[in-house]
């Protein structure tokens, strides 16, 4: 009895079962053909959170007019360029993706970006922008916007531009502020931010190819030029005159400009709604040279990629060539982000601002950041001998150890 | 805690009368077990079923057979007697194996690949990403406006140069003039006989579009046109032959033959090597590498030795700190108790990459809250000078990590019954006593696995390096990339990836030597704090 | 310390009170307590001072509270691509579900692993904690292979669904929490299940009715790190989540500040300081079941 009823029950249990799991079966069946179509006509572009606006009206406007869907995917900055380079080869990428062009290197050698053609466009552009986009001959990148650093000036303090370094730092100390010039460091120092002096030395990284891309074979940065500028820095750093200072953060900056304790601050377009929204009456100068050469900061051209693996490449490269390369969608992008537009037309237009009009002018001495993989092995010394001048080590010594190791890591 | 369905049956034991209680317990309390039983399986199967019946149409037959048969073995644990434990390890274990063994299984594999910048994907995805860049435009060639046309499923191009000439052409016959095309505002758009592709047809065979190159003459010197858009095209020459037959690229300029030499890239006979390539299994490449690496190998007893003190150190701290205050505000005469337990929790309710800036902040040599307003205008290099840095990595991570201790310890303190520590209060014992040879060996019992545990975690705590000192500080004479504050995890991210060159091959080399190191570390510590005696019991 | 109670203790009858008294029994752990709260409490200052300073920077100045606005929290609140209250419903959810599995799940091993006798137990405890050790370089890569493949076959179950990431942290389930668990289900004394197994309850019903509530500190525990843990999750979660309505807090405040010259730290600090407050909740609520097993314990 007991047997049988407990068998029963299992028995019971085991239909039960069956018939929930026919019941599953048989409604979900009916969806998986509609995905194809749908997928076909849908471009999905991955954006860093800040554009997802400004981008939005643009999106429409294309849907509207071609039918292809615009999924705009707001991605984080900091892991959109990893996620990119994993996620392609699977087939689960984006069509597109928002990034900056010193990626090209790493994106170009993993094989996940197609080369776009810009055709007679290109002559629309900056030309630092195409320079920056090209890799290998080929323009990988539809470039939206180009970021440089260039001299904020307090006008109510300083009145007038400086004229050098030298200048600067007179004009800044009359003051009597705490910081008559401010630029940001770390622990590790910050190169690019140190570059426009630098190179105001004669003392690039690299030098450039008959194409005029970098050539990994020519550093230049332990030339006589380098050490002229590692001397000078040693005698702005804590042994010197002690206006740079690793131990000034971006943070301690920005916080010390905006509230009007320094004259002059060396940094890019991104701090521009800080200082004005601060009340600061704010000049944009070129950047102030300290040696017989132009400051030219690096510049750092934004734009756009599409995926080797994408579906959509026609649509992709439609939605890029002949809809994100107009002057009206590159005006809202720079609406959204006050950063100088790619497109010349549009950067014109964006000058009559006198601030974007003062970072235009500083770009255009400034030139592409390195995008060869080369750089990487840059990047690793450079920051850190940088730093160690600021605080006091010998500076020849130092950036000849600096060159000698970037050499050793290039090979 | 007994319920009441039993009460029948032990009133008159008669052989007949307890077996219908039996039937009686299974079909009251049972039964309502057995429904639910029923119900949570049948959802279980329901889903199986579902996912057979996608993966038999999709004609996934291994993930078939897997699903299949992990499916018949949970309905064989649960529908037959006995197999307790695994009726109860089953759904927890399932999770596990999916998620947690298959990454410690994939980062094994990739391990033995060459998984790294430039071997990112297949060959195939290698060989389209290369002759896609290899199309370089014919210098000084123009800007040609195209037409797609179809006629009986062939493409062809309507091309409209700029001096307004039409001509036809498709991937077997070359451009020709045509004479009879429709024009529309200077631009060819439809030729009879031919179906002109509208922009969605075009969307819909873009693969076909964008792979379609139509020769300029009879010279394939001359180029071919090429679109990416379906509305411009352009005159493209490839500076790269691939031969399918022999496997090979070729570059047609220099005619430098490169070939796959089973290094996962195509290599020439120079050495020179093709990028992108390839992943391929490199078997133990990755872990001779791994102890031949000259950023590895010079630092490696010093990063060993401070990753093993910092792991052991934060692992005391946070345990010792947490014990003491749960004791402290585990007394029920305390007032106020909740308030500060409440703080206690809020260094741990915060993102910790967050407190870790916070914290860097706050030490900062000439700006740091600690030394400009604690110490009156110290300079006290917190985070730059080598031991001082180690310290306040330690005191962060304290900071980080004693709320959870705090909470684990308030938690295993409720299972030391209370009488016990009376008893041997009144039997005069002194509190320190009562903590140390009452308290302390029954807590053990609890929390050394997971003071083990805490251990491997902050052996492999890349985070909190990474995020407060980077490493740093670092000595600027040394020639390799590792500073004071590197633990074994974050010395490896730096070699394997540095700038812009990522080896996960490497990588996932090095970490199945740090895990082959933090197991043995940590089995022998299991062995040592009888936890592992204690299971014996 | 508090030696001098000693006498005291049995003679109930009330005494003047003395500053020294009252210290040795209670008020040095209020001592102690101020101690703690100002380490605890103190560099988190730093971020409400950021999150009331509409332009603050994180650490660029000493002078906290400087400025006292609720700007940031309204932008936040209100911005349109941010959807805030559905970040914070979605962890919420997320990180509910999560934990009540996880204890669940994890208390079921637990009590396998402490009552039960079977070939493999010994390496099965081990392997639980071995394999959470292992380190975590390639999770991510692994992780999203995994749900790729599986979003593949069932949609919604697969990438960008919030099922799927709950599953996810499912699998860290059975870990070191569970063997808190074993540990707390050993004190237990087995005479409590044999006299319950006499008296013919099944297995099922004494460990859901009788152990499950004994062990109800622990599990209150496991259960809070388990939701801090997922609420605090970033990396998982912003590689499978993509749509931003499904996505949960750490997700969505992360973008705010990942790139670092545009980083909004005032509106991420009002963020983090929200997501703090159900942790919070959560910990009051459940404090009495931690703290609370201390009588329930000694009725058995």
């Amino acid at each position: 009895m007991t047997v049988n009823t407990k068998n029963l029950l299992r028995l019971g249990a085991l239909l039960g079962v069956a018939t929930l799991a026919l019941a599953g079966c048989s409604p979900a069946s009916s969806d998986d053909t509609a995905g194809d179509a749908a997928s076909a006509s849908t471009l999905t572009v991955w954006i860093d959170a800040e554009r997802v606006d400004a981008l939005k009206p643009a999106a429409a406007a294309y849907t509207e007019k071609t039918g292809v869907e615009v999924d705009l995917v707001s991605k984080d900055n900091a892991t959109l360029k990893d996620d990119f380079i994993q996620q392609v080869p699977t087939g689960k990428g984006p069509d597109i993706t928002m990034g900056a062009h010193d990626w090209l290197g790493e994106l170009v050698t993993n094989g996940v970006v197609s080369p776009i053609e810009l055709g007679d466009k290109a002559d629309d552009f900056l030309p630092v922008a195409i320079t920056a986009s090209t890799y290998d001959g080929q323009v990988y990148e539809l470039p939206y916007a180009v970021e440089n650093l260039a001299l904020l000036r307090n006008a109510d303090l300083v009145p007038e531009a400086a004229t050098s370094y030298d200048d600067m730092i007179a004009k800044g100390t009359a003051t009597g502020v705490t910081y008559p010039f401010l630029v940001e460091q770390g622990v590790d120092g910050n190169p690019y931010h140190l570059y426009p002096f630098q190179t105001s030395f004669g003392a690039p990284v690299f030098g450039t190819d008959s194409t005029g891309g970098y050539d990994a074979a020519q550093l230049e940065i332990g030339n006589a030029g380098g050490e002229a500028f590692a001397a000078w820095l040693s005698a702005q750093g804590k042994t010197g005159t002690g206006v740079f200072n690793t131990e000034i953060t971006g943070d301690i900056a920005k916080t010390a400009f905006t509230s009007g304790d320094a004259a002059f601050w060396l940094t890019g377009p991104w701090n521009v709604g800080a200082a004005l929204d601060a009340g600061i009456n704010l000049a944009v100068d070129p950047i102030a040279a300290p040696s017989t050469g132009a400051a030219a900061p690096f510049a750092g051209v934004k734009g756009f990629f599409i995926s080797e693996q994408s579906e959509n490449k026609v649509a992709a490269n439609d939605f890029l060539v002949n809809y994100m390369a107009t002057e009206d969608v590159q005006t809202a992008l720079f609406e959204s982000g006050e950063v100088l537009p790619a497109l010349k037309a549009s950067a014109e237009a964006a000058s009559s601002d006198p601030i974007v009009a003062g970072f235009a002018a500083v770009g255009a001495e400034a030139v592409p950041m390195p995008a060869i993989p080369a750089m990487g092995q840059v990047w690793q010394f450079w920051g850190i001998a940088q730093a160690a001048i600021i605080n006091g080590e010998d500076p020849t010594a130092t950036w000849q150890k600096l060159a000698a190791d970037v050499q050793g890591a290039i090979g | 805690m007994r319920t009441d369905d039993t009460d029948v049956s032990t009133t008159k034991p008669s052989k007949r009368q307890h077996r219908a209680a039996m039937v009686a317990e299974a079909a009251s309390g049972g039964l309502k077990a057995i429904l639910v039983k029923m119900a949570l399986l049948g959802v279980v199967d329901a889903v199986a079923l579902y996912g057979l019946f996608i993966l038999f149409l999709q004609q996934q037959w291994l993930i078939f057979a897997l699903v299949a048969l992990v499916t018949l073995v949970v309905n064989w644990i649960y529908f037959t007697p006995g197999k307790l434990p695994a009726k109860y390890l089953t759904p927890g274990v399932i999770f596990l194996v999916v998620f947690q063994i298959f990454v410690v299984g994939y980062t094994a594999y990739i391990g033995f690949t060459n998984y790294s910048t430039g071997h990112n994907s297949d060959k195939a995805q290698a060989i389209s990403a290369l002759m896609s860049s290899a199309q370089e435009r014919v210098p000084d060639s123009p800007s040609y406006a195209v037409t797609v046309l179809d006629q009986f499923g062939t493409l062809s191009f309507l091309v409209t140069d700029p001096g307004g000439e039409v001509s036809l052409g498709s991937a077997d016959s070359p451009l020709a003039p045509v004479n009879d095309a429709t024009i529309t505002g200077g631009e060819a758009v439809g030729l009879d006989g031919y179906t002109t592709l509208s922009f969605q047809d075009i969307l819909s065979r873009t693969a076909e579009i964008t792979a379609l190159t139509v020769p300029f003459s009879d010279d394939p010197n001359d180029g071919a046109l090429r679109t990416n858009d379906g509305s411009s095209a352009y005159l493209y020459l490839s500076s790269l032959v691939y031969d399918e037959q022999a496997d090979t690229m070729t570059d047609a300029q220099t005619g430098t033959v490169f070939s796959d030499t089973g290094d996962g890239a195509f290599v020439s006979a120079t050495g020179e090597e093709m990028l992108p390539g390839w992943r391929i299994n490199v078997g133990f490449d990755n872990f001779a590498r791994a102890f031949t690496e000259k950023g590895i190998r010079t630092p490696l007893i010093s990063v060993t030795l401070w990753t093993i003190t910092f792991a052991a150190l934060s692992m005391a701290t946070t345990f010792f700190l947490g014990l003491f205050l749960a004791i402290v505000f585990n007394d029920m005469r305390m007032k106020g108790r909740k308030f500060y337990r409440v703080a206690m929790i809020l260094p741990y309710a915060f993102p910790a990459f967050l407190s870790a800036l916070v914290w860097a902040g706050m030490l900062s040599e000439s700006f740091g809250f600690v030394n400009q307003v604690l110490l009156g205008g110290a300079q006290i290099p917190w985070l730059t000078n080598e031991w001082l840095a180690k310290i306040s990595i330690l005191v962060v991570n304290l900071w980080l990590g004693f709320p959870y201790m705090f909470l684990v310890c308030t938690g295993a303190l409720q299972s030391i019954p209370a009488e016990l520590e009376e008893a041997a209060t009144v039997d005069g014992a002194r509190p320190w006593a009562v903590f140390r040879l009452i308290k302390l060996p029954l807590l053990l019992v609890s929390v050394a696995p997971l003071l083990i545990a805490s251990f491997a975690f902050n052996f492999n705590n890349f985070n909190l390096i990474y995020m407060l000192t980077g490493g740093g500080p670092r000595d600027a004479a040394a020639d390799v990339n590792v500073g004071a504050t590197d633990i074994l995890i974050s010395m490896v991210y730096k070699v394997a990836f540095t700038g812009q060159a990522r080896d996960y091959g490497l990588a996932s080399a090095f970490s199945i030597i740090i895990f082959i190191l933090v197991a043995v570390i940590s089995v022998i510590a299991f062995r040592k704090t009888k936890a592992l005696e204690e299971l014996n019991r | 310390m508090t030696s001098v109670d000693e006498g005291t203790r049995v003679i109930p009858q009330k005494r003047p009170f003395t500053f020294k008294r009252w210290f040795g029994r209670t008020g040095w752990r209020h001592a102690i307590g101020i101690v703690m709260v100002v380490f605890s409490g103190f560099p988190l200052l730093y971020v409400l001072s950021a999150s009331l300073n509409p332009q603050g920077t994180l650490t660029g100045s000493n002078e906290l509270f400087s400025q006292v606005g609720f700007e940031a929290y309204a932008r936040i609140l209100n911005s349109p691509d941010a959807p805030f209250a559905q970040w914070f419903g979605n962890t919420i959810v997320i990180a509910g579900t999560t934990s009540i599995l996880t204890v669940f799940l994890g208390a079921l091993a637990a009590y396998s692993f402490s009552r039960m006798r079977f070939t493999g137990r010994r390496v099965g405890l081990l392997t639980l904690v071995l394999v959470q050790m292992f380190p975590q370089l390639l999770a991510v890569v692994a992780i999203f292979l995994v749900m790729s493949t599986i979003g593949d076959l069932f949609p919604a179950i697969g990438l960008n669904t919030q099922v799927g990431l709950i599953m996810v942290y499912l699998g860290g389930a059975l870990g070191v929490n569970t063997y808190l668990m074993y540990g707390f289900f050993n004190t237990i004394p087995s005479s409590i299940d044999e006299a319950a197994k006499i008296d013919g309850a099944s297995h099922a019903r004494i460990f859901f009715t009788i152990i499950l509530r004994l062990v109800a500190p622990i599990l209150a525990v496991v259960g809070l790190l388990s939701f801090i843990a997922t609420t605090n999750d970033f990396v998982v979660a912003s590689v499978l989540l993509i749509d931003p309505e499904k996505q949960t807090l750490a997700v969505g405040l992360y973008k705010l500040v990942s790139n670092p010259n545009y980083a909004d730290w005032s509106a991420f600090s009002a963020g983090a300081v929200l997501a703090a407050l159900p942790v919070m909740a959560l910990f009051l609520y459940l404090q009495k079941y931690i703290v609370g097993g201390l009588t329930a314990g000694s009725d058995k």
